[in-house]
């Protein structure tokens, strides 16, 4: 609080020597960051637009132009108050200090130089802007490098970015270049806490067991799948066969979308969410026409591939926070996600034998249940096919059946060909068994 | 030994079947004409969203994409509305009142800015033109009404900064006080300090110069210092001294002429550091090295009269800038031409009032994922998207209106 109060007086004394300005709190702007630990030393190269700087009264030219010869003291107090105080960097749990000010500069809206971290070290190291460029004070980039002393370069680190005062809207685009050479890209909106950069295992895993977990529970459709799964299943066997098929086969697919083995296209998310309340409606409409138990297991893991993809859904924005742990992060998750299931099952087999023992009976409350579900279910299957339906379809034309027709044509040439080599080898087989057949006999 | 016959039967029949469809295509393909590969768009007709206000666009004369992907554009609002589309200024009706001329959209096309107009220290454009986003995110606009002979600078907020030239110079000769007096104007394209109508003004972030399309007068591209407008150095078509001796009206048959007809109606810099010029009404685009060296030149639908063909360009967005996107506000399309060759390899577009069709299309810009927008002037009074949908076959001849494809219609 003192700082802040420290801060204000420095700003309020600057103020009081430059002619000053004033103005909004801009509605959303990006922030572009590059942290690297290097030894005792740990670098932070920040990029923001300096109509982000509040309260800070930048020197000015005639007509608001940037007056850069004398705009570094102003640059350095906005770094200082905005950035250097309010980023929280931890090292091993500890923060870090308040970081020394290496160089603070103004770049034109239109500099590239932020894409990398060695060209924005370069941009940093490199020549200033020329001091007689007339650049108007809100359409420039305030670039800043600092360093905090670190113990070791191998400490684990985290970020609490502070940044949330400077906009409505605040994307931090941030990315950590390790020492063994690896770069891992965070994107942090608004105000989203400590960040760990490099979790340990334990930490990762305890942070998606919980997103699992909840993330079940907040399913509606995921609970009403398994609702419908089990409303007809009154045997342990059966149920454990089921609930397992489902969770191995979606174990799969969420292994799989983790390492981008699954399709990225745009339509492919309300794709797998159509299927989803699809398999939902077969689910309540096969209880309801009498299903086949012993063949659900096949069925459900149909179905459980298809949920696997949901799940990464939810997954993927926060695969960021899994650090060098993925697969762990993955396993912990489904983990999470059947926690989250046995605690659905614990409260739903009760209920459905209490409800079939005493209020309904069996195959009517089955056929009842499954109804309103399966009533549900084709609602959020007609609207997310609608907005699936709003996707660009490849244009089936003359060109794209051509090409078509001609897999087609090396398909079934293929086909032919390993049908002709086994019809052959089968033959020659034949011929041989024959031959040692007639020779047996003979030698007999 | 049957089975085997039956099966291998089977797969000769398909194998037939198969290959006869694929000649049946052939022939299909090779009926709808050659195809080229080439960038293939889609119109987006929910681009932009409803303006707020009961806003409407007047003659929308120029468009621009920063570098934040944020779409600018110009238009000249209640001049140019009829008085039933102005009802609402005069409280006759609820709708509706003039957009302010300058309107900033965000990519997902919010509008998320608007200013412009006459103001105190400038001399707004008796007809606005033009508009461009500087590498220093300054606003540039131009001007073609009769006594228009200046440009104009802005902030991005609309805080006036510079202007360059004074208006209403090369008026003609008489007593301007006289009740006889008509006021008309001459062009001057050699003057150093003022300008004849322009019609856009792109800055080279390189050289930090801004290339003039100078224009609805003047016969010339003009190149000033980015920051102060001081004049550099100016040239005519081939790079000869410009000359605004009349020409006459353009004859695809004639030999090419050596002066630049009006409009000269734009002058962009590609990232080789070359400026495309469209000699509009001459149908032609005109390259140049910065110092106004010829380089070369390229006809697009040559036979075309009155307005011309060339009226804008953009640049494809891939390193090598391969393609130029140009705007044809006659034939009301939108030529796609390589960079090298000056050669069409197709068009889209068409006339009509629908998403994806033209009236007057006049102004084009690029974003940096490759989608085209383009405003159109006279009573088309719109901004249209065409959304980039990748490389594909797309026929030679004229694609017509490149409608959604995931439209039901």
């Amino acid at each position: 609080m003192r700082v802040r109060l420290a801060a204000a007086i420095v700003v309020l004394v600057i103020a009081a020597s430059v002619p000053g300005i004033a103005h909004d709190i801009p509605n959303a702007i990006v922030v572009q960051a590059f942290l690297k630990p290097e030894g005792d030393r740990l670098r932070l190269l920040v990029r923001v637009p300096l109509q982000a700087m509040s309260d800070i009264d930048v020197p000015l030219r005639a007509q608001g132009y940037l007056d850069l010869a004398r705009a570094d003291d102003a640059l350095r107090s906005a770094t200082t108050i905005w950035i250097a105080r309010e980023v929280a960097l931890y090292e091993e749990d500890a923060r870090l200090p308040v970081p020394d000010v290496v160089a603070v500069r103004v770049s034109l809206p239109s500099d590239r130089s932020f894409e990398t971290y060695e060209t924005a070290l370069a941009h940093m190291e490199g020549p200033t802007l020329s001091e007689d460029i007339d650049l108007y004070w809100e359409q420039g980039i305030m670039d800043a490098w600092l360093e905090y002393p670190i113990l070791s370069d191998e400490s684990r680190l985290a970020i609490d970015p502070g940044l949330r005062p400077l906009a409505q809207r605040v994307t931090i685009a941030l990315q950590l270049l390790t020492p063994d050479g690896r770069v891992r890209a965070f994107e942090l909106h608004d105000d989203p806490g400590r960040v760990l950069l490099d979790p340990r295992w334990g930490q990762a895993a305890a942070r998606f067991v919980r997103s699992g977990f909840t993330h079940i529970l907040d399913g509606v459709d995921h609970i009403l799948f398994l609702l419908c799964l089990v409303i007809p299943i009154r045997r342990i066997g059966t149920l454990v066969g089921v609930v397992t098929a489902f969770t191995v086969a979606h174990s799969v697919t969420l292994i799989a979308s983790a390492y981008d083995l699954a399709p990225g296209a745009l339509w492919f998310p309300p794709l797998v969410e159509t299927l989803i309340a699809a398999s939902i409606v077969y689910m309540a409409l096969e209880n309801i026409v009498g299903a086949h138990l012993m063949r659900r297991w096949l069925i459900t893991f149909a179905f459980g591939l298809v949920h696997g993809f949901g799940f990464s859904f939810a997954l993927r924005d926060s695969l960021q926070f899994a650090g060098s742990h993925l697969l762990t992060s993955l396993l912990a998750f489904n983990i999470g996600v059947e926690l989250g299931q046995l605690v659905v099952l614990a409260a739903i087999l009760p209920a459905l034998h209490i409800l079939f023992r005493f209020v309904v009976e069996e195959r009517m409350g089955t056929i009842i249940l499954s109804a309103i579900v399966a009533h549900t279910a084709w609602h959020w299957m007609t609207e997310r096919g609608s907005q699936l339906m709003q996707f660009q379809w490849p244009t089936m034309d003359v060109i794209r059946l051509t090409t078509i027709v001609e897999w087609a044509m090396a398909g079934v040439a293929l086909a032919a060909t390993i049908w002709l080599a086994r019809t052959l080898v089968r033959a020659r087989g034949d011929r041989n068994r024959a031959k040692r057949v007639t020779g047996a006999a003979e030698s007999q | 030994m049957k089975r085997n016959t039956l099966i291998a039967t089977t797969f000769v029949l398909i194998l037939v079947a198969l290959g006869i469809s694929r000649f049946v295509l052939q022939q299909e393909a090779e009926a709808q004409g050659p195809t080229v590969r080439a960038p293939r768009f889609e119109v987006d007709p929910f681009w932009p969203k409803p303006l707020p206000n009961h806003w409407i666009l007047g003659s929308a004369i120029g468009v621009w994409v920063d570098e934040r992907d944020h779409v600018w554009m110009i238009h000249r609002s209640s001049d140019t509305l009829a008085p039933q589309e102005s009802a609402g200024e005069r409280d006759e009706a609820e709708c509706c009142a003039g957009a302010p001329p300058v309107l900033e959209f965000d990519a997902e096309g919010n509008l998320v800015g608007s200013w412009g107009g006459p103001g105190e220290g400038y001399e707004w454009p008796q007809s606005n033109h033009g508009i461009s986003v500087d590498h220093l995110g300054n606003v540039w606009i131009g001007g073609n009404g009769g006594g228009d002979s200046h440009i104009l600078k802005f902030t991005r907020t609309g805080e006036f900064l510079a202007q360059y030239g004074m208006a209403g110079v090369h008026r003609s000769p008489g007593d301007p006080g006289a009740d006889d007096y008509i006021p008309t104007f001459e062009g001057d394209s050699n003057d150093t300090q003022n300008f004849g109508r322009v019609a856009k003004v792109v800055v080279d972030p390189v050289e930090n110069e801004a290339y003039v399309a100078d224009g609805y007068l003047n016969k010339r591209v003009a190149v000033l210092d980015g920051d102060t407008g001081m004049m550099k150095r100016f040239w005519g078509a081939y790079g000869n001294t410009p000359d605004d001796t009349n020409l006459g009206p353009y004859d695809p048959d004639g030999p090419p002429a050596q002066q630049f007809r009006n409009p000269v109606h734009c002058a962009d810099v590609s990232a080789d550091g070359l400026v495309y010029v469209c000699d509009r009404a001459n149908d032609r685009i005109q390259v140049f090295q910065k110092d106004g060296t010829f380089v070369k030149e390229g006809f697009i639908a040559k036979t075309t009269l009155a307005s011309g063909s060339v009226w804008d360009l953009a640049f494809s967005r891939d390193a090598e800038q391969r393609y130029l996107f140009v705007v044809d506000g006659m034939n009301q399309r939108i030529h796609v031409v390589l960079r090298d060759t000056l050669e069409e390899v197709t068009n889209f577009g068409d006339g009509g009032r629908q998403p994806g069709q033209f009236y007057g299309v006049h102004s084009i810009a690029i974003d940096s994922t490759g989608n085209l927008y383009t405003t159109e002037t006279w009573e088309g009074k719109r901004i249209q998207k065409f959304v980039y949908m990748g490389m594909a076959d797309v026929p030679r001849e004229p694609q017509g209106t490149v409608w959604p494809t995931n439209s039901t219609q």
